[in-house]
């Protein structure tokens, strides 16, 4: 675990690196936007779904703290951008899609309570670190180390609520049914991690291929088999419909 | 038992699913309002099993499954045209590539495994034909032309239609590059809005400015009534660019491209020169539906015109269209852009592949999923939400209207919610519209968007004409706020805040038909006021999809300064405006 109070963690070089890069500041900014955005969309899923009144309240309150927290990292990154891509970035709704913030079912249903809650309890401590810590680094930047301060005001809040949920779960499922759960998490974020990396290394390799290709096998069919310009203006179809009824079972 | 045929539009933009059962669309939904990611593209899974649910039915009972289009001739296009634009194609390649041979040409065996059906039941539309059968099954002629403008679907970007009994027969079709729909977007993104988003944007701003670069944009797009339109591809990247869809050439004629991270200011000379540019792409853009649907109406004779399309959503075309050309009326779905095509796709299977029986016309926009009171009050128990209860319907409107005339502006959650990109009285935000500071007030600190997007008013049918110019034929765009007339000049004082710089507005008229409680919103607004009309805008913030359930409404509300919110039978106060909703 890093040791916020000494100054030569790898934590606080790497965030003093980035941070002092202006051109970097939108771009993470529009970056925590869109986390923050996806992790109210997680918690609206686990307000719907709670099983009790008391954690989905919780649980609304969470997202709306969520919500509020994309905006202000929304706002500041449009502030500092000056034509950065920060604007690009925060418009992109694939942007938000790519980033795995939602699939088929919600991260609530896949995970179940103990581990959401467990989940909840180990992301929420680490950003309160994380926005802690840049709190302090961007003295030089009132406006964004005051938002850092004030979003980590509420992460210091999730934490705490998400963690006496889970005394309450210890005391009532005994602790091995929380041990156990952060421990699958733990290992559910290595292995997410190794998977991302994969993906990443995977997209890198399959670019590299595909341009070999493209140079490789594209260019003779495009040297050859070069087509005239489309045609313009209307094209008659006759029969068309008649073969669409037909070919029905056809994907091409 | 029914016959039940699920459609599917995926893979491109603004995916959904759509049941047809005998004929009629009994649920749909875009799969933005469960996904929460606007104009979500993936598999429409959590659309899909809702639309299941809600008939409760269970995936072996449907007839069959029907994709919009065909993927493989859609691979096809895009591999013969990045070979075509050879090397400028590297990174258009690499993506689509990477995006189709792990993922979507995979469709079938995707949803069939997505919804537990056998891969046999899986059929396949084509775009353009669904998007026809969207606007003609669903519209109440009996035969009719019908006129599919969009980007681009398998290699059409326009396709003309002639429909009867006998089904939808296509007559001809422009293949892409060649398409209106993609160089509206291309000025889309040389404006700074975001593509297959802003295009609704720029029409807005087209009222600011005047047509002043018509000559310029002909040099791009030119149509006729015989030859239908044609692109300068010099202009134009997206042939072959996969982030880019203007090129040099486009930017030498028309000046630099606008940041879309810089605020735009309609009062300066760079301001008003973009919405000149926005102006004069609209005038271009009219005229060219114009000389296809003359063109349609010569070759077919046909009276009645179904318009189908992305472009569709260009209210201020549809409006002009039967002014404009020899269709004596113009119908337009309310979904009219991909998400339709679900929608088209399940009914064309049903008339044409199934060979079953037409089903009725479609009256009512709320397709979608409802919450009961009771569970709307278990939500507000559960959250400890102070709120007030209604015993019924009649003392809950009173109470609407109480607060729209104290000048509050309220958040309206009813029933089931809509069908297309369009609130139109389930889930919508209401206010006075004679009040002139509503305009300001909502889109700065309700909506947080662009202070020149207008707002449409909604007026109680059969009062359209005291405040609005309607064009002669088009009464069947009004239900589903898909076009724009000018307001008479007496109104536009009347309505300030629905009345837009150029003195139109987006009308939607509500009978007793579309949204019987809506209606009677309208009418109890109108004895109180002399009026009845309502500022009518969408429930949501800016970027994001409309509201769907009730703990969405509490979320948005509770994100901007709404006043009040009515949430079936309860009225909720904004007690956090500017503060922590908790504290």
């Amino acid at each position: 675990m890093l040791d916020q109070s000494n100054p030569f963690t790898m934590l606080r070089l790497v965030s003093w690196v980035v941070w002092k890069i202006p051109s970097r500041r939108p771009l993470k900014m529009a970056g925590f936007s869109h986390t923050e955005a996806g992790s109210s969309l997680d918690m609206m899923d686990a307000a719907e779904l709670a099983p009790t009144a008391s954690l989905r309240k919780k649980y609304f309150r969470h997202a709306l703290d969520e919500f509020r927290h994309s905006r202000l990292f929304h706002e500041r990154a449009i502030a500092l951008s000056r034509g950065s891509h920060a604007a690009d970035v925060l418009e992109d709704a694939e942007y938000s899609a790519s980033h795995g913030i939602r699939g088929e079912t919600s991260l609530y249903e896949r995970l179940g309570e103990t581990e959401f809650l467990a989940f909840v309890w180990l992301h929420e401590r680490q950003g309160a670190r994380q926005f802690g810590l840049y709190a302090d680094l961007m003295k030089h930047d009132a406006a964004s180390s005051a938002m850092f301060a004030e979003i980590c005001a509420d992460e210091e809040y999730h934490v705490s609520y998400s963690r006496r949920e889970l005394d309450r779960i210890e005391i009532q499922k005994g602790p091995r049914e929380v041990r156990g759960a952060i421990r699958r998490l733990r290992l559910r974020r290595a292995r997410e991690a190794f998977l991302r990396t994969s993906h990443g290394f995977g997209h890198v390799m399959a670019g590299l291929w595909l341009t070999v290709i493209y140079f490789g096998i594209v260019a003779p069919f495009s040297l050859a088999g070069r087509r005239s310009a489309p045609a313009a203006g209307l094209v008659a179809t006759p029969g068309a419909s008649a073969r669409a009824r037909l070919e029905y079972e056809v994907q091409g | 038992m029914s016959d039940y045929v699920l459609g599917i539009s995926a893979q491109f933009h603004d995916a959904a699913a759509a049941l047809v059962r005998d004929g009629e669309i009994v649920a749909a939904a875009a799969e933005e309002r469960f996904s929460r990611i606007k104009h979500d593209s993936a598999l429409p899974f959590r659309a899909a099993k809702w639309c299941l649910e809600h008939e409760g039915i269970r995936p072996d009972d449907l007839a069959a499954v029907v994709f919009h289009e065909k993927p493989l001739r859609k691979f096809e296009r895009l591999m013969i045209t990045q070979i075509n634009a050879f090397p400028r194609s590297l990174e258009a390649f690499r993506r689509t590539a990477l995006s189709w041979f792990p993922d979507k040409l995979w469709v079938r065996g995707a949803l069939a495994k997505g919804l537990g059906i056998d891969a046999r039941k899986v059929i396949f539309s084509d775009h353009h034909l669904s998007h026809a059968a969207s606007a003609f099954y669903t519209s109440p002629f009996e035969e009719a032309a019908v006129l599919a403008v969009d980007g681009v679907g398998e290699w059409a970007s326009t396709a003309l239609f002639d429909a009867s009994r006998n089904g939808i027969e296509r007559l001809s079709e422009i293949h892409f590059p060649h398409s209106i729909g993609l160089v509206y977007s291309a000025f889309t993104a040389y404006l700074g809005f975001q593509v297959n988003d802003g295009e609704a944007k720029v029409m807005g701003l087209s009222s600011y400015g005047q047509p002043r670069y018509v000559d310029e944009v002909r040099k791009i797009l030119r149509s006729s009534e015989t030859d239908g339109i044609t692109v300068d591809l010099s202009y134009v990247t997206y042939q072959h660019s996969a982030t880019q869809s203007f090129s040099a050439r486009f930017e030498q004629l028309f000046g630099p491209a606008r940041s879309g991270d810089a605020r735009l200011d309609i009062t300066t000379p760079e301001g008003r020169r973009y919405a000149d540019i926005a102006a004069s792409l609209q005038a271009v853009a009219e005229d060219c539906v114009v000389d296809l649907a003359n063109g349609l109406q010569r070759q077919t004779g046909r009276t009645d015109l179904c318009l189908a399309g992305g472009v569709a959503l260009n209210s201020v075309i549809n409006a002009r269209l039967t002014s404009r050309t020899q269709f004596k009326r113009v119908f337009v779905h309310p979904a009219p852009g991909d998400d339709g095509c679900a929608a088209g796709a399940a009914l064309w299977a049903w008339n044409e592949v199934l060979a079953g029986r037409r089903g009725p016309a479609l009256t009512r926009p709320g397709l979608g999923k409802a919450w009961s009171n009771g569970e709307i009050a278990k939500l507000l128990a559960d959250l400890d939400i102070k709120h007030t209860a209604f015993d019924d319907e009649d003392a809950m409107i009173a109470s609407v209207v109480d607060d729209l005339v104290d000048g509050k502006v309220a958040g309206w959650f009813q029933g089931r919610f809509e069908w297309g990109p369009r609130s139109l009285g389930h889930r919508s935000i209401l206010a006075d519209p004679t009040r002139p500071e509503m305009t300001e007030r909502i889109n700065r600190k309700i909506k947080f968007r662009e202070q020149f997007r207008p707002f449409a008013p909604a007026v109680l049918q059969g009062h359209e004409d005291a405040y609005f110019e309607m064009a002669p034929g088009t009464e069947l765009l009004m239900p589903w706020m898909l076009g724009v007339f000018p307001v008479k000049d007496g109104a536009r004082a009347l309505l300030p805040s629905t009345t837009h710089v150029d003195g139109s507005a987006r009308v939607q008229s509500v009978d007793d038909l579309a949204n019987p409680l809506f209606q009677r919103l309208l009418i109890a607004f109108g004895r109180a006021t002399g009026h009845p009309v309502l500022l009518n805008t969408s429930f949501n913030l800016k970027g994001e999809p409309i509201v769907t359930s009730p703990l969405q409404a509490l979320r948005t509300f509770y994100s901007s300064e709404l006043d009040v919110l009515y949430l079936g039978n309860f009225r909720v106060i904004n007690t956090a405006i500017g503060k922590h909703f908790y504290e």
